[in-house]
């Protein structure tokens, strides 16, 4: 759990954060999400101390962070950032067993932790782990990153816009593979994008920042129904962000039973989102759909009308 | 106001070479056990401008068909030599000056003219090698919008890839600038007659108030000509 | 159908004129008088002249289509040729130089230096259009210095260069060891000046100014001018300050020339120690101190390795700048190959010039090539597969 109580950091007399309080639950995905320049970066670098904050307080687990050392607390910190700064003159192999190595840990349970995290991330050992990081391509460098902020097991990892630099299809991948990644390991992941479609995809907190204060934070789906001001509007895409809300939604949760009437010919599985159900409806031309699960049985119906929640806005629904 | 220092060093230069006489008593003081202490074969004046002229002559050539010849080989016409002429280009630096000099003088004979051969052959170097440099670091694209809005090889390269490698180009001229004055002043050894003779005769006969004298008044010359070539690329 | 290689065509064409046209050898009853120069058909007679063209017409006809097997076949023929050269100065030497005349020596004339400088020429215009490594093209050149050695160890006794070098054997090796010794010194002296300044640069931006504004003076300052004025103070030091003398130190010789060498090499080996380590992707930092590196790891593991490339890039332009330099030194007493160099030009013996000159150049192509593979070496793995 990481916890940051009116927190401020001042550049000169310029406060570059500027009294912000945040929660962090353990396991929990937290999103920062801002313009350039609002403080996102420094409020997370201020968590393992690359910035030393001037007011307040930042716990980890209940214990302020000054009371470690410094080196101490990041070791036990995983923190990967845009461009992945992988050491260019070390093998993947080298670069993901850095921390362990820094924690003196025994040579072959840094070897077994590299194997383990290497197939964990997709990166076959014997293909990949004598390369160096300038003969990978950017989402397995980022992979590679991912993994050396894993290495030594942290409960924490804090990532800064790490799938920055990738092209959309990649970016894309990683986005669901740290999700999947993250429903199997509960990280206490801190994680610093400008993206908000990255954001709302990932997190479970997200908190919007601007000019070093939080101008509003919560679950992604409060923003979006409920957004603070124009500023936060704007930045969930105005007035795409009912498609958001619905791309957020499984289906699952607007479904009706099976009624008595023959079932529709077009399907859509239960876990998929309103979004996607919606583009189903558009491109067959129809306005209703039978809800299937896994094996491909029908499990309810989705019309039009229950899909974009008619009954929810009328009175006494 | 711009050049300023490069005044101040040049009005230093003059005030030496001019005024020498006037410094007898330093120099006396220098070297007491010398009946002489100025060094009168040739007056200072003479000494510099001999100087400056190999220096500009060979540095002039060696602008234009270093210029001249790294713009050859990067257009389709001469493209088959640019990887020999890049690769001796920065090849040849590894040569010592005074190596090239006294290779040129078998092969040239002694006087002014080898000296002033070897300096044009081995001032091209850094000048070719700077001017590919400036050329091949001109982004593709920035050439490919000059080609699209419909400009004519010869524009594209006058109004577009020289002025971006100016001050690549002008680098390569100061280092090789630099290099001529210095090696022109060995010249003195191989029978050419200018600043470096008052340090070889000095040299020679052990006479420490020459070496002063033609030290100074080549530092301060390579000062001057640095300082303005340094004004210059600040405007670039 | 490949397109000629139009390069090794012109090179050849120049080769055939300048060898058929030129002086191929001379030679003189001894080393003050001017030789009596002789063309290829005037020492082999026309018939032998046209068919040591033959190669040359071959490697010709050889690129009139580049591809990779004729370029292949074009370096074995231009290894050949370099290495059949001295082949033909034996010939010459057996043929022109009266042995009676115990004096009498062969030098090598324009048309032998001029084919030596466009083969190696079209050596480089091989190695690069068959992409050969640095290394390869030393491994080429290992069967023509073989044979040159062989050459001159047993058969041309008669070349003038060899005898100037018999004549002095023994300062022909003090002079290298000399030569060595002060490039030496001055390269390791201003490596670990160098690095503690750069260090200190990195302390304080004050620093930083002052010292690249002053080296950047010392490295503008003509060589001979330098040593010049460092003659002056150190001859002054030495005539009034005991345990100086004592050291050995006088106006002229080693010391001032030690001096200046380190003070031309400190520049270009602050400037890449600096550069080198200030340009360390800001990125790597930020994560080595952000997986928890203390600072002296920071810099032991992650910010010197990665700036050893270009700091040893420092070293190579400082080695073989400063193999040049010594060569100038020879003027104020400091000893090296330089002494070669300007006794032969005092004495317009041209041969002994090149005693002194060819083995410089000679060193100075090794250096920057040993120290070009080794930092290449260093950084290749950063160099191979994608750019980041």
């Amino acid at each position: 759990m990481i916890e940051l109580f009116e927190v401020t950091k001042r550049f000169g007399s310029e406060a570059a954060v500027d009294g912000i309080s945040l929660r962090v639950e353990k396991g929990q995905l937290c999103a920062l999400v801002g313009t350039s320049g609002c403080g996102k970066s420094t409020t997370l670098r201020m968590i393992n101390r690359l910035i030393e904050h001037s007011e307040g307080e930042i716990h980890i687990d209940g214990q302020p962070v000054r009371r470690f050392k410094e080196e101490t607390l990041r070791r036990r910190i995983g923190y990967a950032i845009q461009s992945t700064g992988l050491f260019p003159h070390w093998t993947v192999e080298r670069n993901i067993g850095l921390v362990p190595r820094l924690l003196k840990w025994p040579r072959d349970r840094i070897q077994a932790r590299v194997e383990e995290l290497m197939s964990l991330l997709g990166l076959p050992m014997e293909s990949f782990a004598d390369k160096y990081p300038n003969q990978l391509s950017g989402g397995q460098a980022q992979r590679v990153g991912v993994a050396r902020a894993l290495a030594a097991d942290p409960d924490i990892l804090l990532m800064d816009e790490p799938f920055g630099a990738l092209d959309p299809i990649t970016r894309e991948t990683l986005q669901f593979e740290l999700r999947d990644l993250q429903s199997r390991l509960h990280k206490t992941i801190v994680f610093v994008t400008h993206d908000m479609d990255e954001a709302l995809r990932l997190a479970d907190h997200l908190v919007v920042m601007r000019a070093g204060r939080i101008v509003q934070q919560g679950a992604p789906l409060e923003l979006l129904r409920d957004p603070i001001d124009a500023f936060v509007e704007s930045l969930l895409g105005g007035e795409d962000r009912g498609l958001k809300e619905a791309a957020l939604t499984p289906v699952s949760h607007r479904m009706l039973p099976l009624g008595p009437h023959p079932i529709a010919q077009a399907r859509i599985h239960r876990d998929a989102s309103l979004h996607q159900a919606l583009a189903v409806m558009f491109r067959e031309h129809v306005d209703r759909l039978t809800v299937v699960d896994v094996e491909d049985m029908p499990v309810g119906e989705l019309t039009l009308r229950c899909l974009v929640g008619v009954h929810r806005g009328e009175p006494g629904a | 106001m711009r050049w300023r220092l490069p005044l101040v060093w040049l009005s230093l230069l003059l005030a030496l070479v001019l005024g020498m006489e006037q410094l007898e008593w330093l120099f006396r003081w220098i070297e007491s056990g010398s009946r002489e202490v100025i060094y009168r074969r040739a007056d200072f004046l003479t000494l510099l401008g001999r100087h400056a002229l190999v220096v500009i002559v060979a540095s002039s050539l060696a602008v234009v068909i270093g210029v001249g010849a790294a713009i050859l080989v990067t257009r389709p016409a001469g493209r088959d030599f640019l990887p020999l002429v890049a690769q001796v280009a920065s090849m040849g630096q590894t040569f010592p000056p005074v190596a090239v000099l006294a290779l040129a003088v078998p092969v040239l004979g002694f006087g002014t003219l080898p000296i002033i051969v070897a300096l044009l052959l081995y001032g091209l170097l850094p000048i070719v090698r700077n001017t590919l440099a400036g050329l091949q670091g001109i982004e593709a694209s920035v050439r490919e919008a000059a080609v699209g809005m419909g400009m004519s090889r010869y524009q594209v390269l006058r109004q577009v890839e020289l002025p971006l490698a100016a001050p690549v180009i002008l680098a390569g001229i100061r280092t090789s600038v630099t290099i001529n004055i210095a090696t022109a002043a060995i010249g003195a050894t191989v029978g050419a007659s200018n600043l470096g003779d008052p340090i070889i005769s000095g040299i020679v006969n052990g006479n420490t108030a020459y070496i002063l004298q033609g030290a100074l008044t080549i530092g301060l010359l390579a000062i001057t000509v640095d300082s303005v070539f340094e004004r210059w690329q600040r405007r670039h | 159908m490949r397109r000629p290689n139009v390069v090794l065509l012109a090179l050849m064409l120049a080769a055939l004129v300048g060898w058929l046209g030129l002086e191929s050898v001379n030679v003189a009853a001894n080393r003050i008088v001017l030789g009596t120069g002789f063309r290829a058909h005037q020492v082999v007679g026309w018939p032998g002249a046209l068919v040591s063209c033959l190669p040359l017409v071959t490697v010709a006809i050889l690129v009139r289509r580049a591809t990779r097997v004729r370029l292949c076949w074009a370096l074995v023929l231009v290894v050949l040729m370099l290495m059949a050269m001295p082949a033909w100065l034996a010939i010459a030497a057996d043929r022109l130089v009266d042995p009676s005349l115990p004096q009498s020596r062969l030098g090598i004339g324009p048309a032998n230096w001029l084919l030596l400088f466009l083969l190696l020429l079209s050596l480089i215009e091989l190695r690069v259009r068959l992409a050969l490594s640095r290394w390869a093209a030393w491994w080429l050149l290992l069967p023509v210095l073989a044979a040159w050695w062989l050459a001159l160890a047993f058969w041309l006794e008669p070349l003038a260069l060899l005898r100037e070098y018999r004549g002095r054997s023994d300062p022909f090796q003090t002079a290298i060891l000399v030569h060595l010794s002060l490039v030496g010194a001055a390269v390791g002296i201003s490596l670990v000046v160098g690095v503690l300044l750069a260090l200190a640069m990195r302390r304080h931006a004050g620093i930083q100014r002052l010292v690249f504004s002053v080296l950047n003076i010392v490295q503008t300052m003509p060589s001979l001018a330098l040593f010049g004025l460092l003659l002056a103070p150190l001859a002054w030091l030495a005539a009034n300050v005991d345990w100086i003398a004592a050291l050995g130190i006088s106006g002229i010789g080693w010391a001032p020339a030690l001096l200046a060498l380190v003070g031309y090499s400190l520049l270009p080996m602050v400037r890449n120690t600096f550069v080198a380590l200030s340009e360390v992707d800001a990125g790597v930092i930020d994560s080595a101190r952000g997986m928890g590196m203390s600072h002296r790891q920071v810099f032991l593991q992650v910010r010197l390795p990665l700036a050893l490339p270009v700091m040893l890039e420092g070293v190579r332009i400082t080695t073989v700048q400063a193999i040049g330099l010594t060569a100038v030194a020879a003027l104020i007493g400091a000893g090296g190959l330089g002494t070669f160099i300007f006794q032969g030009l005092g004495q317009a013996a041209m041969d002994l010039v090149l005693l002194g000159a060819l083995p410089i150049l000679f060193l100075a192509l090794v250096a920057d090539t040993l120290l070009g593979v080794l930092a290449s070496r260093l950084d290749h793995r950063r160099d191979a597969g994608v750019p980041q």
